[in-house]
Order: C-alpha cells, then sequence, then structure tokens
C-alpha cells in the first residue's frame, strides 16, 4: 500500500507508452492467432449454444391422470383452473400462466396433455459450479480446523501430538493429490461403506470422500502456514501474556493467534485458491464439480473450446472473488 | 517475600552456559532489590527464574511460602501474583492500551467489564498517560509504552513486581519518566526485585543491591556500603568502569 515515492511519480516517457503498446499488440496477436488456427481446421465458433448451459426453459407437461370430460377452465391471478369431469371425484389442475391445449367440453384420456408451461432451470454449468462452490467452501472450513489443531501440535513439546503432526504433514505433502483422493474414495470409502452396509446404514455419497481428502490435504499446508505464523510472533507476546498469569489456552486464544492470522492471510489466501483449482480433481469420482460438468457437455455438445474457455473463466471468477475478499479482510484488520 | 535457595540453572541450546550457579538470596516484603553486574552474569536469568520464565533445574525458590519448584503448585496461579515489566515492553500491539491493561483483569482475574475498566483508569492516571487510553501501542513513545507496560503488571494487584533492565531500550529522555513511576511504586511499598544499569536508581531508592558475575552472587550490601566501600576486587572492577 505505501508505495515507494519513486513508483507513484507518473513522469512516463514515450516508450514507456511504446512498451505499453507492445503488451496489447502481443495479446492482440495471440488471440488473433489462435483464432485463426482454429480457422484453419475448420472448428466452428458457436458461443450463442453456451448460454443454454448456464440456464435453459424447461418446458413441463401438465398431464390428465384420469380419463373424463374438461367441464371448466376459469382463470383467476395468472393462474388458470383445468377441471375434468370424470365418472367418480372431479379432477382440477392449476396452470401457472401458459398455453392450454385443451378447451371446454372436450373429452381427455388418461395421459393426455392439458397444457404445457415453461420454467427456468439452472444449467449444468451452474450446477457444477455451485458444487465447485460447496464443496470449496466446506473443505476450506474443515481444512482450517485441521490446519490450526495441526499447527499447535506441530507446536506441542507433546511428543504424541509433535509427531502425530509432523507424519500427518509428510505424508500429506508428500503424495500428489489424485492418489489421495483415490485412497480416500476406493480404500476408505469401500471400507467404511461396506461396514456401514453390514449394519445396515446406507452408505456415505462420494461426494463426502471427496470434501475428506481435500480437506485433509489442505489441512497440512495450512498447519505449515499456522505454525510458521505463530512462531514469526516474538517470544515476548508469549512471556508477557504468560507472566500476566495466563494458561497457554488464554495467551493462544487472546495474544498470539489473532497477530498469527494477520500475517497469514496472505499465505492462506494461496492456498484457499489452490484448493478451488484443486476440486476440479474430483470429478474422477464420480462428483459433478464445474470440470466434470464441462467434459461431458463437451462430450454431448462437440464445442470444446468455447466450453474450455468458460469453464476457466468460471474458475477465475471464483478465485478473484475469494483473493478480494482476503484482500478486503487484510485492510480490516491491519493495525 | 521470596526466598532462593541455592538454584543451578544450565542452558544447552545453543551451547551449554552455566547461567546460574548455586545462587541464594531473600527478599523481604517491601524491601527493593537491585540487581546490577555484567551482560551474560545471569542477573536476567535469576530474574525470570523468579516467575518461572525460566525454571531452575535445582534448588528451592519460595514466594510467598509457596514452594514454585514443587510440580504441584499452580505456575499461572504464581504469576499473576508477581508482575513482570521487560526490557522490549512486549505491550500487545493489537490491542489499544486500555485492552493491554484489561484483559489479563477479565482473563485471570474474572473481573468484570466496569472494574477492570476503573481499574486500568486508575493506573493510567498513575503511570502519568490517562490521555492515550484508546490508542494502540505503536503510536507511543518508549517511555510511554513502558510506563504501559508497568500499568498492564500493576492491573493484576501483585504481590510482587519485577523488572527485567526496564530503561535500556530507552531513548536518554525517557529514563526518567520511567524511573519516576518505579521510584513512586517503592515508596508506595511494593516488593521490587530490578536488573537495571541505573546506577542513580539503586543509590536512591535500594534497599540492597546484589551484584552477580558468572552466574553467581559476588557480593551484596546496601547501595552506602556498595558505591563507597565495595570489598570484592571484581565489584570494584565493575563500579570503576561504570561511575
Amino acid at each position: 500500500m505505501n508505495q515507494p515515492a519513486i513508483m507513484k511519480k507518473s513522469n512516463k516517457s514515450a516508450s514507456y507508452y511504446a512498451w505499453v503498446g507492445v503488451f496489447f499488440l502481443s495479446l492482440a496477436i495471440l488471440i488473433g492467432a489462435l483464432y485463426y488456427s482454429t480457422i484453419k481446421i475448420d472448428y466452428v465458433w458457436r458461443w450463442y449454444r453456451i448460454p443454454q448451459y448456464f440456464a435453459f426453459k424447461e418446458k413441463i407437461d401438465i398431464k390428465s391422470q384420469v380419463t373424463g370430460r374438461i367441464s371448466e377452465i376459469s382463470y383467476q391471478k395468472g393462474e388458470a383452473l383445468i377441471v375434468v369431469k370424470t365418472d367418480g371425484e372431479d379432477k382440477t389442475y392449476a396452470v401457472p400462466e401458459g398455453d392450454i391445449k385443451v378447451s371446454e367440453g372436450e373429452y381427455v384420456n388418461h395421459g393426455y396433455v392439458l397444457a404445457f408451461y415453461e420454467k427456468w432451470k439452472p444449467g449444468i454449468l451452474i450446477q457444477g459450479l455451485w458444487l465447485t462452490i460447496e464443496v470449496s467452501i466446506i473443505s476450506t472450513l474443515l481444512g482450517i480446523l485441521i490446519g490450526l489443531i495441526g499447527g499447535l501440535a506441530r507446536l506441542s513439546s507433546n511428543p504424541a501430538f509433535k509427531w502425530a503432526s509432523i507424519t500427518y504433514i509428510e505424508i500429506i505433502r508428500g503424495s500428489p493429490l489424485l492418489v489421495q483422493i483415490f485412497i480416500w474414495y476406493f480404500v476408505l470409502g469401500t471400507l467404511i461403506n461396506t461396514i456401514l452396509d453390514k449394519y445396515g446404514i446406507s452408505p456415505i455419497p462420494p461426494l463426502w470422500y471427496g470434501v475428506a481428502a481435500l480437506a485433509c490435504f489442505t489441512g497440512a499446508y495450512v498447519a505449515e502456514i499456522v505454525r510458521a505464523g505463530i512462531q514469526s510472533i516474538h517470544r515476548g507476546q508469549v512471556e508477557a501474556s504468560r507472566s500476566l498469569g495466563m494458561t497457554y489456552a488464554q495467551s493462544m486464544r487472546y495474544v498470539i493467534l489473532p497477530q498469527a492470522l494477520r500475517r497469514i492471510l496472505p499465505p492462506l489466501a494461496g492456498q484457499f485458491i489452490s484448493l478451488i483449482k484443486d476440486s476440479s480433481l474430483l470429478g474422477i469420482i464420480a462428483i459433478r464439480e464445474l470440470s466434470k460438468a464441462t467434459r461431458e457437455i463437451v462430450t454431448t455438445s462437440l464445442q470444446p473450446f468455447e466450453l474450455w474457455f468458460v469453464c476457466a473463466l468460471l474458475y477465475l471468477v471464483l478465485t478473484f472473488t475469494l483473493s478480494m475478499f482476503v484482500q478486503y479482510l487484510e485492510r480490516r484488520t491491519a493495525v | 517475600m521470596i526466598e532462593v535457595q541455592n538454584i543451578y540453572k544450565t542452558f544447552l541450546v545453543p551451547h551449554r552456559v552455566e547461567a546460574l550457579v548455586n545462587v541464594s538470596c531473600k527478599v523481604e516484603a517491601g524491601a527493593v532489590v537491585v540487581v546490577i553486574g555484567p551482560s551474560g552474569s545471569g542477573k536476567s536469568t535469576l530474574l525470570r527464574c523468579l516467575n518461572h520464565l525460566e525454571t531452575a533445574d535445582s534448588g528451592k525458590i519460595i514466594i510467598e511460602g509457596i514452594d514454585t519448584l514443587d510440580p504441584k503448585t499452580n505456575i499461572n496461579k504464581l504469576r499473576a501474583e508477581v508482575g513482570m515489566v521487560f526490557q522490549s515492553f512486549n505491550l500487545f500491539p493489537h490491542k489499544s492500551v486500555l485492552e493491554n491493561i484489561t484483559l489479563a483483569q477479565k482473563v485471570v482475574r474474572k473481573r468484570t467489564k466496569k472494574e477492570s475498566l476503573e481499574k486500568a483508569f486508575s493506573l493510567l492516571n498513575k503511570v502519568g498517560i490517562k490521555d492515550k487510553a484508546n490508542v494502540y501501542p505503536d503510536q507511543l513513545s518508549g517511555g510511554q509504552q513502558q510506563r504501559v507496560a508497568i500499568a498492564r503488571a500493576l492491573a493484576m494487584d501483585p504481590k510482587i513486581m519485577l523488572f527485567d533492565e526496564p530503561t535500556s531500550a530507552l531513548d536518554p529522555e525517557m529514563i526518567g519518566e520511567v524511573l519516576d513511576v518505579m521510584k513512586n511504586l517503592a515508596r508506595e511499598g511494593m516488593t521490587m526485585v530490578v536488573v537495571t544499569h541505573e546506577m542513580g536508581f539503586a543509590k536512591e531508592v535500594a534497599d540492597r543491591v546484589i551484584f552477580m558475575d558468572m552466574g553467581a552472587i559476588v557480593e551484596e550490601g546496601t547501595p552506602e556500603h556498595f558505591f563507597t566501600n565495595p570489598e570484592n576486587q571484581r565489584t570494584k572492577l565493575f563500579l570503576s568502569q561504570i561511575l
């Protein structure tokens, strides 16, 4: 925030603007080259096909469940009521503004379409995006919890806590996330779900194994960030708080952690941005987050270029929003 | 009252240092004891052993009749009775002056917000900076910060106050304001152990001066004895260098 005075001066020379021009020109050339190559291979860009994957109008038919005669069609408050008279009970259907396919006095069979209306529904990309957000938020919260406990245990003088934390951190950081997701789902998942099945309990869906894998993965990195943050606080702070009679826990809660949190916000933000991006791996265990959703539409729509760009853009929106939020927090907590 | 009997303290990290070797001393209630000595002589270690920021390896430290090295002793309770002021102030930078003084009152002494605020204001008045109640430590001068630190320690109503070179990190023109606060405290009858290089302070308010070197107490006596007629060769040498 406090930029050196030399950077604030805006006596830009002509060569400065020339290089700005070079930057934008290069960008344009890059995009142009990409577009030109796609033309060359006869790729047809169909951006107009993309919005339907965000939201689409679903046509919903209202079918008669009985056989009988339409005795009455009345309108009230943007809603139509269709009464079907049968031998037994009369049946009334409510139609929210839409097209009515029958008229009074008409005879309808069972299954006959009386009317239909259209309804906006979230498209598959939005569903995937929402799942990505959901998974990221839950994993982030769990990751913070695991990381906080792991970081404090890492600094403990008790060997049981300390070594448990070191083992956890080293194992998680030393193996690929993809492998960890496989282990969570195919090894632990199989074990847990089989045991649950034996006791007649319904199995845990894959989503939760994915969340567990992401949370544990992030937790290990957060633990190291927390440890570094706590260690960066001057020893005098612990000594001062302890000399006033505070317990270890009170000293952590009121003095050390609030100061450490301020310092670890930037690296934490980086970690959670990574988490959002890493959630794209969950597609391999059949969780339809944003990347998996995109992959599915690509196979049906055959518009991979547009869709993958859109997918990348949606991730960018998420990560950028998080980054802005953390910057806001940093400003708010700055002394 | 503090009774120290034959304590030893050896540091192994980063290398072996015998910081305290068979140290025994006594501080009566209401007494002001000044500890002087060259750097590395163990005076700060002795002070830090008194409230267990360091734990003595062997020997006995009895404070107000409680054996503090007994593992059954509640150290947190003991520390609340023994205030400490540090060379580098160690105020909590994320809390205002007022919050610095009220925090431990609330969480350790379980005082209400009202009680702790009243206490804080009366202490800020006492150390002469009640107009700074709502600022943050980094907006204060060194002398003001140290006076807040003294107020923070006093807020716990300690029976004993330990001062670890309280003026060593201060600009010369700010030393006076901190020493004045300490002198007032001594006059009010607070039991004090002060590690300092301020010989003027020692002469004026100390009941007893302890000279330490190489982890041991070399000489002990009244200020008159000490500054006019020291017996030990090492004491003479030290005093000749600093006076």
